[in-house]
Protein backbone atom coordinates (compact mmCIF):
# COMPACT_ATOMS: atom_id res chain seq x y z
CA UNK A 1 0.00 0.00 0.00
CA UNK A 2 2.71 2.47 0.94
CA UNK A 3 4.58 1.64 -2.23
CA UNK A 4 1.39 2.32 -4.14
CA UNK A 5 0.90 5.62 -2.30
CA UNK A 6 4.29 6.92 -3.34
CA UNK A 7 4.13 5.59 -6.89
CA UNK A 8 0.66 6.86 -7.64
CA UNK A 9 0.63 10.09 -5.62
CA UNK A 10 -0.78 12.27 -8.40
CA UNK A 11 -3.33 9.67 -9.39
CA UNK A 12 -4.56 9.29 -5.83
CA UNK A 13 -4.92 13.03 -5.43
CA UNK A 14 -7.16 13.02 -8.45
CA UNK A 15 -8.99 9.81 -7.59
CA UNK A 16 -9.97 10.85 -4.07
CA UNK A 17 -11.82 13.82 -5.47
CA UNK A 18 -13.55 11.78 -8.14
CA UNK A 19 -17.04 10.37 -8.28
CA UNK A 20 -17.61 7.26 -6.12
CA UNK A 21 -21.33 6.91 -6.51
CA UNK A 22 -21.14 3.42 -7.99
CA UNK A 23 -18.73 2.07 -5.42
CA UNK A 24 -15.26 2.73 -6.80
CA UNK A 25 -12.64 1.61 -4.33
CA UNK A 26 -8.95 2.47 -4.64
CA UNK A 27 -8.04 -0.59 -2.61
CA UNK A 28 -9.33 -2.79 -5.41
CA UNK A 29 -6.95 -1.06 -7.77
CA UNK A 30 -4.10 -1.51 -5.28
CA UNK A 31 -4.83 -5.22 -5.28
CA UNK A 32 -4.83 -5.68 -9.05
CA UNK A 33 -2.12 -3.11 -9.82
CA UNK A 34 0.75 -5.66 -9.89
CA UNK A 35 -1.13 -7.80 -12.36
CA UNK A 36 -2.08 -4.85 -14.56
CA UNK A 37 1.48 -3.63 -14.48
CA UNK A 38 2.79 -7.05 -15.47
CA UNK A 39 0.30 -7.31 -18.34
CA UNK A 40 0.95 -3.77 -19.53
CA UNK A 41 4.73 -3.73 -19.40
CA UNK A 42 5.84 -7.33 -19.68
CA UNK A 43 3.16 -9.49 -21.19
CA UNK A 44 1.70 -7.28 -23.91
CA UNK A 45 4.41 -4.57 -23.95
CA UNK A 46 1.78 -1.95 -24.70
CA UNK A 47 3.01 0.96 -26.76
CA UNK A 48 0.80 3.85 -25.82
CA UNK A 49 0.56 7.00 -27.92
CA UNK A 50 -1.36 10.21 -27.67
CA UNK A 51 -2.03 10.33 -23.95
CA UNK A 52 -1.14 14.02 -23.97
CA UNK A 53 -4.14 14.71 -26.20
CA UNK A 54 -6.56 14.09 -23.36
CA UNK A 55 -7.57 17.14 -21.32
CA UNK A 56 -6.15 17.38 -17.80
CA UNK A 57 -9.41 18.67 -16.41
CA UNK A 58 -13.04 18.43 -17.34
CA UNK A 59 -15.24 15.85 -19.00
CA UNK A 60 -14.20 13.78 -22.00
CA UNK A 61 -15.32 10.59 -23.66
CA UNK A 62 -12.98 7.92 -25.02
CA UNK A 63 -14.42 5.59 -27.66
CA UNK A 64 -12.57 2.44 -28.53
CA UNK A 65 -12.63 -1.01 -30.06
CA UNK A 66 -13.07 -3.83 -27.60
CA UNK A 67 -10.78 -6.81 -27.73
CA UNK A 68 -11.93 -10.37 -27.94
CA UNK A 69 -13.15 -12.46 -25.04
CA UNK A 70 -12.32 -10.23 -22.07
CA UNK A 71 -12.43 -6.41 -21.81
CA UNK A 72 -8.66 -6.13 -21.56
CA UNK A 73 -8.29 -2.95 -23.67
CA UNK A 74 -10.47 -1.13 -21.14
CA UNK A 75 -8.30 -2.22 -18.24
CA UNK A 76 -5.09 -1.43 -20.10
CA UNK A 77 -6.41 2.06 -20.79
CA UNK A 78 -7.30 2.34 -17.12
CA UNK A 79 -3.78 1.35 -16.15
CA UNK A 80 -2.15 3.66 -18.70
CA UNK A 81 -4.13 6.59 -17.36
CA UNK A 82 -3.45 5.84 -13.73
CA UNK A 83 0.28 5.26 -14.16
CA UNK A 84 0.83 8.22 -16.45
CA UNK A 85 3.32 10.80 -15.20
CA UNK A 86 1.97 13.56 -17.43
CA UNK A 87 -1.73 13.22 -17.08
CA UNK A 88 -2.88 10.79 -14.36
CA UNK A 89 -6.64 10.50 -14.36
CA UNK A 90 -9.27 8.17 -13.09
CA UNK A 91 -11.26 6.39 -15.77
CA UNK A 92 -14.91 5.42 -15.64
CA UNK A 93 -15.58 2.53 -17.99
CA UNK A 94 -19.20 2.51 -19.07
CA UNK A 95 -20.46 -0.88 -20.23
CA UNK A 96 -23.57 -3.03 -20.46
CA UNK A 97 -23.36 -5.09 -17.29
CA UNK A 98 -26.91 -6.32 -16.90
CA UNK A 99 -25.95 -9.83 -17.87
CA UNK A 100 -23.60 -10.23 -14.88
CA UNK A 101 -25.86 -11.98 -12.41
CA UNK A 102 -23.22 -12.77 -9.82
CA UNK A 103 -23.24 -9.94 -7.30
CA UNK A 104 -19.66 -10.41 -6.13
CA UNK A 105 -18.37 -10.24 -9.68
CA UNK A 106 -20.58 -7.23 -10.39
CA UNK A 107 -19.33 -5.44 -7.28
CA UNK A 108 -15.70 -6.13 -8.07
CA UNK A 109 -16.15 -4.62 -11.52
CA UNK A 110 -17.72 -1.53 -9.95
CA UNK A 111 -14.83 -1.26 -7.51
CA UNK A 112 -12.38 -1.09 -10.39
CA UNK A 113 -14.28 1.77 -11.97
CA UNK A 114 -16.81 0.15 -14.26
CA UNK A 115 -20.20 1.86 -14.48
CA UNK A 116 -23.40 0.32 -15.86
CA UNK A 117 -24.44 2.00 -19.10
CA UNK A 118 -27.30 4.42 -18.89
CA UNK A 119 -27.81 7.88 -20.25
CA UNK A 120 -28.41 9.28 -16.77
CA UNK A 121 -25.19 7.73 -15.42
CA UNK A 122 -23.11 9.12 -18.24
CA UNK A 123 -24.60 12.58 -18.00
CA UNK A 124 -23.98 12.67 -14.26
CA UNK A 125 -20.35 11.73 -14.81
CA UNK A 126 -19.95 14.42 -17.47
CA UNK A 127 -21.55 17.00 -15.18
CA UNK A 128 -18.94 16.12 -12.56
CA UNK A 129 -16.16 16.56 -15.11
CA UNK A 130 -15.09 12.92 -15.24
CA UNK A 131 -13.25 10.97 -17.90
CA UNK A 132 -15.44 8.23 -19.37
CA UNK A 133 -14.54 5.39 -21.73
CA UNK A 134 -17.02 3.42 -23.77
CA UNK A 135 -16.67 0.47 -26.14
CA UNK A 136 -19.70 0.69 -28.41
CA UNK A 137 -19.23 -2.62 -30.16
CA UNK A 138 -20.64 -4.15 -27.00
CA UNK A 139 -20.69 -7.85 -26.29
CA UNK A 140 -20.51 -8.65 -30.02
CA UNK A 141 -16.96 -7.31 -29.98
CA UNK A 142 -15.98 -9.81 -27.32
CA UNK A 143 -17.01 -12.72 -29.53
CA UNK A 144 -15.35 -11.42 -32.68
CA UNK A 145 -13.98 -14.45 -34.55
CA UNK A 146 -10.27 -14.64 -35.22
CA UNK A 147 -10.83 -14.48 -38.98
CA UNK A 148 -12.41 -11.04 -38.53
CA UNK A 149 -9.71 -9.77 -36.18
CA UNK A 150 -9.04 -6.03 -36.24
CA UNK A 151 -12.25 -5.48 -38.18
CA UNK A 152 -14.73 -3.38 -36.31
CA UNK A 153 -18.32 -4.34 -35.74
CA UNK A 154 -20.72 -1.46 -36.30
CA UNK A 155 -20.80 0.98 -33.42
CA UNK A 156 -24.01 1.48 -31.52
CA UNK A 157 -24.58 5.19 -32.01
CA UNK A 158 -26.99 5.42 -29.09
CA UNK A 159 -24.03 5.01 -26.77
CA UNK A 160 -22.57 8.28 -27.97
CA UNK A 161 -25.83 10.14 -27.53
CA UNK A 162 -25.28 11.39 -23.95
CA UNK A 163 -21.89 12.80 -24.88
CA UNK A 164 -23.23 14.54 -27.97
CA UNK A 165 -26.10 16.00 -25.97
CA UNK A 166 -23.67 17.50 -23.48
CA UNK A 167 -21.17 18.60 -26.11
CA UNK A 168 -18.33 16.63 -24.52
CA UNK A 169 -15.14 16.11 -26.58
CA UNK A 170 -14.91 12.57 -28.00
CA UNK A 171 -11.52 10.87 -28.42
CA UNK A 172 -11.28 7.67 -30.48
CA UNK A 173 -8.71 5.14 -29.32
CA UNK A 174 -7.41 2.32 -31.51
CA UNK A 175 -6.06 -0.83 -29.87
CA UNK A 176 -4.06 -3.22 -32.01
CA UNK A 177 -3.17 -6.68 -30.78
CA UNK A 178 -6.06 -7.31 -28.44
CA UNK A 179 -7.86 -9.54 -30.93
CA UNK A 180 -4.84 -11.73 -31.42
CA UNK A 181 -4.12 -12.06 -27.71
CA UNK A 182 -7.09 -14.40 -27.27
CA UNK A 183 -8.10 -15.96 -30.60
CA UNK A 184 -11.82 -16.67 -30.59
CA UNK A 185 -12.37 -19.78 -32.67
CA UNK A 186 -16.14 -19.80 -32.66
CA UNK A 187 -19.12 -18.56 -30.74
CA UNK A 188 -21.73 -21.00 -29.45
CA UNK A 189 -24.99 -19.12 -29.46
CA UNK A 190 -27.12 -22.00 -28.18
CA UNK A 191 -25.02 -22.40 -25.02
CA UNK A 192 -24.91 -18.64 -24.55
CA UNK A 193 -28.71 -18.53 -24.62
CA UNK A 194 -28.93 -21.41 -22.18
CA UNK A 195 -26.60 -19.73 -19.69
CA UNK A 196 -28.08 -16.25 -20.23
CA UNK A 197 -24.77 -14.87 -21.40
CA UNK A 198 -24.36 -12.41 -24.27
CA UNK A 199 -21.99 -14.79 -26.04
CA UNK A 200 -20.09 -17.99 -25.40
CA UNK A 201 -16.78 -17.82 -27.27
CA UNK A 202 -14.54 -20.84 -27.63
CA UNK A 203 -10.83 -20.06 -27.45
CA UNK A 204 -7.80 -22.35 -27.32
CA UNK A 205 -7.99 -21.93 -23.54
CA UNK A 206 -11.52 -21.16 -22.65
CA UNK A 207 -13.74 -23.91 -21.62
CA UNK A 208 -10.95 -26.50 -21.72
CA UNK A 209 -8.43 -25.56 -19.06
CA UNK A 210 -9.01 -25.35 -15.29
CA UNK A 211 -10.10 -21.99 -13.95
CA UNK A 212 -7.36 -19.42 -13.90
CA UNK A 213 -5.77 -20.84 -17.02
CA UNK A 214 -8.89 -20.66 -19.16
CA UNK A 215 -8.65 -16.88 -19.01
CA UNK A 216 -5.08 -16.98 -20.30
CA UNK A 217 -3.93 -14.99 -23.30
CA UNK A 218 -1.04 -14.94 -25.72
CA UNK A 219 1.80 -12.41 -25.33
CA UNK A 220 1.10 -10.37 -28.46
CA UNK A 221 2.51 -6.91 -28.94
CA UNK A 222 -0.06 -4.18 -28.37
CA UNK A 223 -0.30 -0.70 -29.79
CA UNK A 224 -2.76 1.76 -28.37
CA UNK A 225 -3.12 5.21 -29.77
CA UNK A 226 -5.48 7.99 -28.86
CA UNK A 227 -6.52 9.94 -31.95
CA UNK A 228 -7.44 13.55 -32.28
CA UNK A 229 -10.90 14.49 -30.98
CA UNK A 230 -13.90 14.50 -33.28
CA UNK A 231 -15.03 17.96 -34.24
CA UNK A 232 -18.77 18.49 -34.01
CA UNK A 233 -21.06 21.26 -32.92
CA UNK A 234 -23.29 20.97 -29.93
CA UNK A 235 -26.89 20.93 -31.12
CA UNK A 236 -30.12 21.77 -29.31
CA UNK A 237 -32.68 20.23 -31.63
CA UNK A 238 -33.45 16.57 -30.85
CA UNK A 239 -33.34 15.37 -34.46
CA UNK A 240 -30.11 17.18 -35.02
CA UNK A 241 -28.59 15.65 -31.89
CA UNK A 242 -29.47 12.15 -33.06
CA UNK A 243 -28.14 12.80 -36.52
CA UNK A 244 -24.89 14.19 -35.11
CA UNK A 245 -24.52 11.21 -32.82
CA UNK A 246 -25.05 8.77 -35.67
CA UNK A 247 -22.61 10.59 -37.89
CA UNK A 248 -19.97 10.93 -35.18
CA UNK A 249 -20.17 7.29 -34.17
CA UNK A 250 -19.68 6.29 -37.80
CA UNK A 251 -16.79 8.70 -38.13
CA UNK A 252 -15.19 7.45 -34.92
CA UNK A 253 -15.52 3.88 -36.15
CA UNK A 254 -13.89 4.85 -39.43
CA UNK A 255 -11.06 6.68 -37.67
CA UNK A 256 -10.32 3.69 -35.46
CA UNK A 257 -10.46 1.24 -38.36
CA UNK A 258 -8.19 3.43 -40.48
CA UNK A 259 -5.70 3.73 -37.62
CA UNK A 260 -5.75 -0.05 -37.13
CA UNK A 261 -5.08 -0.49 -40.85
CA UNK A 262 -2.17 1.93 -40.64
CA UNK A 263 -0.71 0.24 -37.57
CA UNK A 264 -1.06 -3.20 -39.18
CA UNK A 265 0.72 -1.99 -42.31
CA UNK A 266 3.52 -0.54 -40.22
CA UNK A 267 3.85 -3.81 -38.37
CA UNK A 268 4.05 -5.87 -41.56
CA UNK A 269 6.39 -3.47 -43.30
CA UNK A 270 8.73 -3.35 -40.31
CA UNK A 271 9.37 -7.08 -40.50
CA UNK B 1 -24.67 -23.98 -67.70
CA UNK B 2 -26.93 -22.01 -69.98
CA UNK B 3 -23.98 -21.27 -72.21
CA UNK B 4 -23.19 -24.91 -72.83
CA UNK B 5 -26.74 -25.60 -74.02
CA UNK B 6 -26.58 -22.75 -76.51
CA UNK B 7 -23.22 -23.79 -77.88
CA UNK B 8 -23.93 -24.70 -81.51
CA UNK B 9 -22.30 -23.87 -84.81
CA UNK B 10 -24.67 -20.97 -85.10
CA UNK B 11 -23.56 -19.52 -81.78
CA UNK B 12 -19.95 -19.77 -82.88
CA UNK B 13 -20.72 -17.48 -85.78
CA UNK B 14 -20.95 -14.69 -83.24
CA UNK B 15 -17.18 -14.77 -83.06
CA UNK B 16 -16.94 -13.74 -86.70
CA UNK B 17 -18.75 -10.48 -86.16
CA UNK B 18 -18.56 -9.54 -82.50
CA UNK B 19 -19.90 -6.05 -83.08
CA UNK B 20 -23.10 -7.33 -84.67
CA UNK B 21 -23.56 -9.91 -81.92
CA UNK B 22 -23.02 -7.20 -79.34
CA UNK B 23 -25.49 -4.85 -81.00
CA UNK B 24 -28.09 -7.63 -80.93
CA UNK B 25 -27.58 -8.34 -77.28
CA UNK B 26 -27.13 -4.80 -75.93
CA UNK B 27 -29.03 -2.62 -78.43
CA UNK B 28 -29.43 0.29 -76.04
CA UNK B 29 -25.75 0.45 -75.27
CA UNK B 30 -24.86 0.06 -78.92
CA UNK B 31 -27.18 2.81 -80.11
CA UNK B 32 -25.91 5.13 -77.44
CA UNK B 33 -22.28 4.99 -78.47
CA UNK B 34 -22.26 3.73 -82.09
CA UNK B 35 -20.61 6.03 -84.56
CA UNK B 36 -19.77 8.70 -81.99
CA UNK B 37 -16.37 10.34 -82.02
CA UNK B 38 -14.58 10.21 -78.70
CA UNK B 39 -11.83 12.56 -77.67
CA UNK B 40 -10.09 9.96 -75.51
CA UNK B 41 -10.08 7.15 -78.03
CA UNK B 42 -12.99 4.98 -76.94
CA UNK B 43 -13.78 2.37 -79.55
CA UNK B 44 -17.00 0.39 -79.53
CA UNK B 45 -15.44 -2.31 -81.73
CA UNK B 46 -12.73 -3.13 -79.20
CA UNK B 47 -15.24 -3.06 -76.38
CA UNK B 48 -17.58 -5.41 -78.26
CA UNK B 49 -14.69 -7.75 -79.01
CA UNK B 50 -13.60 -8.04 -75.39
CA UNK B 51 -16.97 -7.84 -73.72
CA UNK B 52 -17.75 -11.60 -73.97
CA UNK B 53 -14.59 -12.47 -72.04
CA UNK B 54 -15.34 -10.10 -69.20
CA UNK B 55 -19.00 -11.09 -69.24
CA UNK B 56 -17.90 -14.69 -68.84
CA UNK B 57 -15.82 -13.66 -65.83
CA UNK B 58 -18.75 -11.67 -64.45
CA UNK B 59 -21.49 -14.23 -64.92
CA UNK B 60 -19.83 -17.61 -64.74
CA UNK B 61 -16.42 -17.37 -63.17
CA UNK B 62 -16.78 -14.85 -60.36
CA UNK B 63 -20.59 -15.03 -60.30
CA UNK B 64 -20.74 -11.42 -59.24
CA UNK B 65 -23.67 -10.37 -57.14
CA UNK B 66 -24.49 -6.73 -57.42
CA UNK B 67 -26.61 -4.64 -55.13
CA UNK B 68 -27.95 -1.20 -55.81
CA UNK B 69 -27.15 -0.85 -59.51
CA UNK B 70 -30.22 1.38 -59.78
CA UNK B 71 -28.37 3.96 -57.68
CA UNK B 72 -26.29 4.86 -60.72
CA UNK B 73 -28.15 7.43 -62.79
CA UNK B 74 -28.84 6.62 -66.44
CA UNK B 75 -28.10 10.13 -67.53
CA UNK B 76 -25.93 12.93 -66.29
CA UNK B 77 -22.56 13.26 -64.64
CA UNK B 78 -21.55 11.24 -61.61
CA UNK B 79 -18.37 9.99 -59.97
CA UNK B 80 -17.98 6.38 -58.86
CA UNK B 81 -15.59 5.93 -55.94
CA UNK B 82 -14.45 2.52 -54.81
CA UNK B 83 -11.90 0.38 -53.05
CA UNK B 84 -9.30 -0.88 -55.47
CA UNK B 85 -8.28 -4.50 -55.53
CA UNK B 86 -6.73 -7.39 -57.24
CA UNK B 87 -3.36 -6.88 -59.05
CA UNK B 88 -5.12 -6.90 -62.42
CA UNK B 89 -7.75 -4.25 -61.77
CA UNK B 90 -10.74 -6.39 -62.71
CA UNK B 91 -13.02 -4.64 -60.24
CA UNK B 92 -13.57 -1.75 -62.60
CA UNK B 93 -14.29 -4.09 -65.49
CA UNK B 94 -16.88 -5.95 -63.46
CA UNK B 95 -18.80 -2.76 -62.70
CA UNK B 96 -18.60 -1.83 -66.39
CA UNK B 97 -20.11 -5.20 -67.25
CA UNK B 98 -22.96 -4.64 -64.82
CA UNK B 99 -23.57 -1.18 -66.26
CA UNK B 100 -23.59 -2.60 -69.79
CA UNK B 101 -25.77 -5.66 -69.19
CA UNK B 102 -27.92 -5.08 -66.13
CA UNK B 103 -28.69 -1.38 -66.03
CA UNK B 104 -31.89 0.06 -67.46
CA UNK B 105 -30.01 2.77 -69.30
CA UNK B 106 -26.73 1.04 -70.09
CA UNK B 107 -23.78 3.38 -70.19
CA UNK B 108 -20.03 3.25 -70.14
CA UNK B 109 -17.81 4.14 -67.20
CA UNK B 110 -14.69 6.19 -67.85
CA UNK B 111 -12.06 5.13 -65.35
CA UNK B 112 -9.22 7.45 -64.57
CA UNK B 113 -6.18 5.23 -64.64
CA UNK B 114 -2.55 5.53 -63.86
CA UNK B 115 0.06 6.74 -66.35
CA UNK B 116 1.86 3.43 -66.28
CA UNK B 117 -0.69 1.72 -68.55
CA UNK B 118 -0.27 4.44 -71.15
CA UNK B 119 3.48 3.86 -71.37
CA UNK B 120 3.13 0.21 -72.29
CA UNK B 121 3.42 -0.26 -76.05
CA UNK B 122 0.91 -3.08 -76.48
CA UNK B 123 -1.51 -2.16 -73.77
CA UNK B 124 -1.89 1.58 -74.08
CA UNK B 125 -4.25 1.51 -77.06
CA UNK B 126 -6.33 -1.28 -75.64
CA UNK B 127 -6.71 0.58 -72.36
CA UNK B 128 -7.79 3.71 -74.19
CA UNK B 129 -10.18 1.91 -76.48
CA UNK B 130 -12.01 0.16 -73.66
CA UNK B 131 -12.75 3.50 -72.07
CA UNK B 132 -9.96 4.32 -69.65
CA UNK B 133 -8.58 7.84 -69.50
CA UNK B 134 -5.27 9.07 -68.23
CA UNK B 135 -5.81 10.42 -64.73
CA UNK B 136 -5.41 14.17 -64.84
CA UNK B 137 -7.58 16.90 -63.45
CA UNK B 138 -8.23 18.35 -66.91
CA UNK B 139 -9.32 15.03 -68.37
CA UNK B 140 -11.70 14.40 -65.48
CA UNK B 141 -13.24 17.84 -65.80
CA UNK B 142 -13.65 17.43 -69.57
CA UNK B 143 -15.39 14.09 -69.08
CA UNK B 144 -17.77 15.44 -66.47
CA UNK B 145 -18.51 18.47 -68.64
CA UNK B 146 -19.91 16.14 -71.31
CA UNK B 147 -22.01 14.35 -68.67
CA UNK B 148 -19.99 11.13 -68.52
CA UNK B 149 -19.85 8.62 -65.69
CA UNK B 150 -16.34 8.82 -64.24
CA UNK B 151 -14.84 6.05 -62.13
CA UNK B 152 -12.10 6.87 -59.64
CA UNK B 153 -10.18 4.59 -57.32
CA UNK B 154 -8.66 7.07 -54.90
CA UNK B 155 -6.28 4.54 -53.39
CA UNK B 156 -4.43 4.61 -56.67
CA UNK B 157 -2.03 1.95 -57.82
CA UNK B 158 -0.99 1.22 -54.22
CA UNK B 159 -4.47 -0.13 -53.60
CA UNK B 160 -4.16 -2.69 -56.38
CA UNK B 161 -0.97 -4.18 -55.00
CA UNK B 162 -2.16 -4.88 -51.49
CA UNK B 163 -0.59 -8.02 -50.07
CA UNK B 164 -2.97 -10.82 -49.15
CA UNK B 165 -2.70 -10.09 -45.44
CA UNK B 166 -3.96 -6.56 -46.06
CA UNK B 167 -6.98 -7.57 -48.10
CA UNK B 168 -10.00 -5.31 -47.72
CA UNK B 169 -8.05 -2.86 -45.60
CA UNK B 170 -8.57 0.39 -47.40
CA UNK B 171 -5.58 2.70 -47.78
CA UNK B 172 -6.11 6.39 -47.06
CA UNK B 173 -7.97 7.97 -49.98
CA UNK B 174 -6.46 10.75 -52.04
CA UNK B 175 -8.75 13.78 -51.68
CA UNK B 176 -8.72 14.65 -55.40
CA UNK B 177 -12.08 13.04 -56.09
CA UNK B 178 -13.94 15.18 -53.56
CA UNK B 179 -12.28 18.30 -54.94
CA UNK B 180 -13.43 17.27 -58.39
CA UNK B 181 -16.96 16.53 -57.21
CA UNK B 182 -17.29 19.94 -55.55
CA UNK B 183 -15.71 21.83 -58.42
CA UNK B 184 -17.93 20.20 -61.04
CA UNK B 185 -21.02 19.85 -58.84
CA UNK B 186 -21.38 16.13 -59.50
CA UNK B 187 -22.71 13.46 -57.14
CA UNK B 188 -20.41 10.86 -55.58
CA UNK B 189 -21.40 7.20 -55.64
CA UNK B 190 -19.39 5.00 -53.24
CA UNK B 191 -18.90 1.40 -54.35
CA UNK B 192 -17.68 -1.41 -52.09
CA UNK B 193 -16.26 -4.48 -53.84
CA UNK B 194 -15.62 -7.74 -52.03
CA UNK B 195 -13.82 -10.51 -53.86
CA UNK B 196 -11.23 -8.62 -55.84
CA UNK B 197 -8.54 -8.83 -53.21
CA UNK B 198 -8.63 -12.60 -53.13
CA UNK B 199 -8.47 -13.49 -56.83
CA UNK B 200 -4.67 -13.12 -56.87
CA UNK B 201 -3.28 -13.76 -53.39
CA UNK B 202 -0.09 -11.71 -53.33
CA UNK B 203 2.45 -13.22 -50.99
CA UNK B 204 5.32 -10.86 -51.47
CA UNK B 205 6.11 -7.79 -53.50
CA UNK B 206 9.60 -7.70 -54.94
CA UNK B 207 10.34 -3.97 -54.88
CA UNK B 208 13.75 -4.24 -56.45
CA UNK B 209 12.59 -6.29 -59.43
CA UNK B 210 9.66 -3.90 -59.83
CA UNK B 211 11.98 -0.91 -59.92
CA UNK B 212 14.26 -2.62 -62.41
CA UNK B 213 11.37 -3.43 -64.73
CA UNK B 214 9.73 -0.05 -64.09
CA UNK B 215 6.55 -1.68 -62.89
CA UNK B 216 4.45 -0.28 -60.07
CA UNK B 217 4.96 -3.52 -58.15
CA UNK B 218 6.18 -7.03 -58.86
CA UNK B 219 3.95 -9.50 -57.03
CA UNK B 220 4.59 -13.14 -56.36
CA UNK B 221 1.28 -14.98 -56.39
CA UNK B 222 0.15 -18.59 -56.66
CA UNK B 223 0.81 -18.50 -60.39
CA UNK B 224 2.43 -15.28 -61.35
CA UNK B 225 6.00 -15.58 -62.33
CA UNK B 226 5.97 -19.38 -62.23
CA UNK B 227 3.45 -20.65 -64.73
CA UNK B 228 3.55 -20.16 -68.53
CA UNK B 229 1.98 -17.07 -69.99
CA UNK B 230 -1.80 -17.28 -69.96
CA UNK B 231 -1.95 -19.46 -66.84
CA UNK B 232 -0.06 -17.01 -64.68
CA UNK B 233 -2.94 -14.55 -65.01
CA UNK B 234 -5.50 -17.13 -63.98
CA UNK B 235 -7.57 -15.75 -61.10
CA UNK B 236 -9.08 -17.87 -58.35
CA UNK B 237 -12.83 -18.44 -58.70
CA UNK B 238 -13.85 -16.24 -55.80
CA UNK B 239 -17.46 -15.12 -55.39
CA UNK B 240 -17.75 -11.34 -55.73
CA UNK B 241 -20.12 -8.87 -54.25
CA UNK B 242 -20.38 -5.29 -55.45
CA UNK B 243 -22.45 -2.97 -53.33
CA UNK B 244 -23.29 0.38 -54.88
CA UNK B 245 -24.37 2.97 -52.36
CA UNK B 246 -26.83 5.80 -52.71
CA UNK B 247 -25.41 8.86 -54.49
CA UNK B 248 -24.09 11.60 -52.20
CA UNK B 249 -24.88 15.13 -53.30
CA UNK B 250 -22.29 17.18 -51.48
CA UNK B 251 -24.17 20.44 -51.96
CA UNK B 252 -21.24 22.79 -51.45
CA UNK B 253 -20.65 25.75 -53.78
CA UNK B 254 -17.86 25.27 -56.33
CA UNK B 255 -15.52 27.71 -54.52
CA UNK B 256 -15.34 25.31 -51.58
CA UNK B 257 -13.19 22.95 -53.68
CA UNK B 258 -10.11 24.68 -52.30
CA UNK B 259 -11.13 24.39 -48.67
CA UNK B 260 -8.56 21.76 -47.70
CA UNK B 261 -10.03 20.95 -44.32
CA UNK B 262 -13.53 20.40 -45.67
CA UNK B 263 -12.29 18.33 -48.60
CA UNK B 264 -10.20 16.16 -46.29
CA UNK B 265 -13.13 15.58 -43.96
CA UNK B 266 -15.48 14.58 -46.80
CA UNK B 267 -12.80 12.27 -48.21
CA UNK B 268 -12.48 10.51 -44.89
CA UNK B 269 -16.23 10.18 -44.57
CA UNK B 270 -16.51 8.43 -47.95
CA UNK B 271 -13.50 6.24 -47.13
CA UNK B 272 -14.96 5.19 -43.80
CA UNK B 273 -18.32 4.49 -45.39
CA UNK B 274 -16.72 2.09 -47.86
CA UNK B 275 -14.55 0.43 -45.20
CA UNK B 276 -17.56 -0.02 -42.93
CA UNK B 277 -19.51 -1.63 -45.72
CA UNK B 278 -16.59 -3.95 -46.54
CA UNK B 279 -16.44 -5.05 -42.91
CA UNK B 280 -20.17 -5.71 -42.94
CA UNK B 281 -20.11 -7.69 -46.18
CA UNK B 282 -17.15 -9.76 -44.95
CA UNK B 283 -19.01 -10.49 -41.73
CA UNK B 284 -22.04 -11.72 -43.66
CA UNK B 285 -20.05 -13.84 -46.07
CA UNK B 286 -20.22 -17.59 -45.63
CA UNK B 287 -16.93 -18.41 -47.31
CA UNK B 288 -14.62 -17.11 -49.99
CA UNK B 289 -15.60 -19.54 -52.71
CA UNK B 290 -19.33 -19.87 -52.06
CA UNK B 291 -20.06 -16.28 -51.11
CA UNK B 292 -23.22 -15.13 -49.42
CA UNK B 293 -26.34 -16.96 -48.35
CA UNK B 294 -29.01 -16.69 -51.03
CA UNK B 295 -31.69 -16.36 -48.39
CA UNK B 296 -30.14 -13.20 -46.99
CA UNK B 297 -29.87 -11.63 -50.40
CA UNK B 298 -33.37 -12.41 -51.64
CA UNK B 299 -35.21 -9.41 -52.86
CA UNK B 300 -32.10 -7.28 -52.93
CA UNK B 301 -30.68 -8.63 -56.15
CA UNK B 302 -31.80 -7.02 -59.38
CA UNK B 303 -33.24 -9.49 -61.86
CA UNK B 304 -31.03 -9.60 -64.93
Amino acid sequence: MSQFLSNYRDFLKQATKSDKYHGFDVRALVRVEPMLSFLFHDWWRVEFNGLEKLPKEGPALIVGNSGSFLPWPATMLLYALMSSRVNPRRLHIVADMDWIKDERLFASFLELGFVPFSSANMKRLFAKGELVAIFPEGAAGLARPFSARERLIEFDWVKLLPAVEEGVPIFPIATLGCDEAIPVLTNLDAIAKMLNLPSFPITPFFPWLPFPFNLASLPTKWNMSILKPLSYEKAEDRDLIEETSMKQSQFAEGEIQAELNRLLRQRWRAK
Amino acid sequence: MREVKDLTWKSLEKLKDPVKAFSNRCPLYYERYAGKEDEFGYSLETFAKWEPLFRFLYEEYFQVEIRGIENIPGEGRAILVGNHSGLLPLDGAMISMAMCNLHQNPRRIRYLSTDWFFHLPGLSNWVKETGQVRATKDNAQKLLAVEELVGIYPEGIRGVGKPFAERYRVLDFHPGFVQLAIATQSPLIPVATVGGDEIFPEFVNLHKVARFLQMPFFPVTLGFPWLPAPLMFMPLPVRWMINIHKPINLGYPAEKANDRKLVMKLTREVQYQIQRDLNKLLRERRSTLTGWDEAELDGELPKP
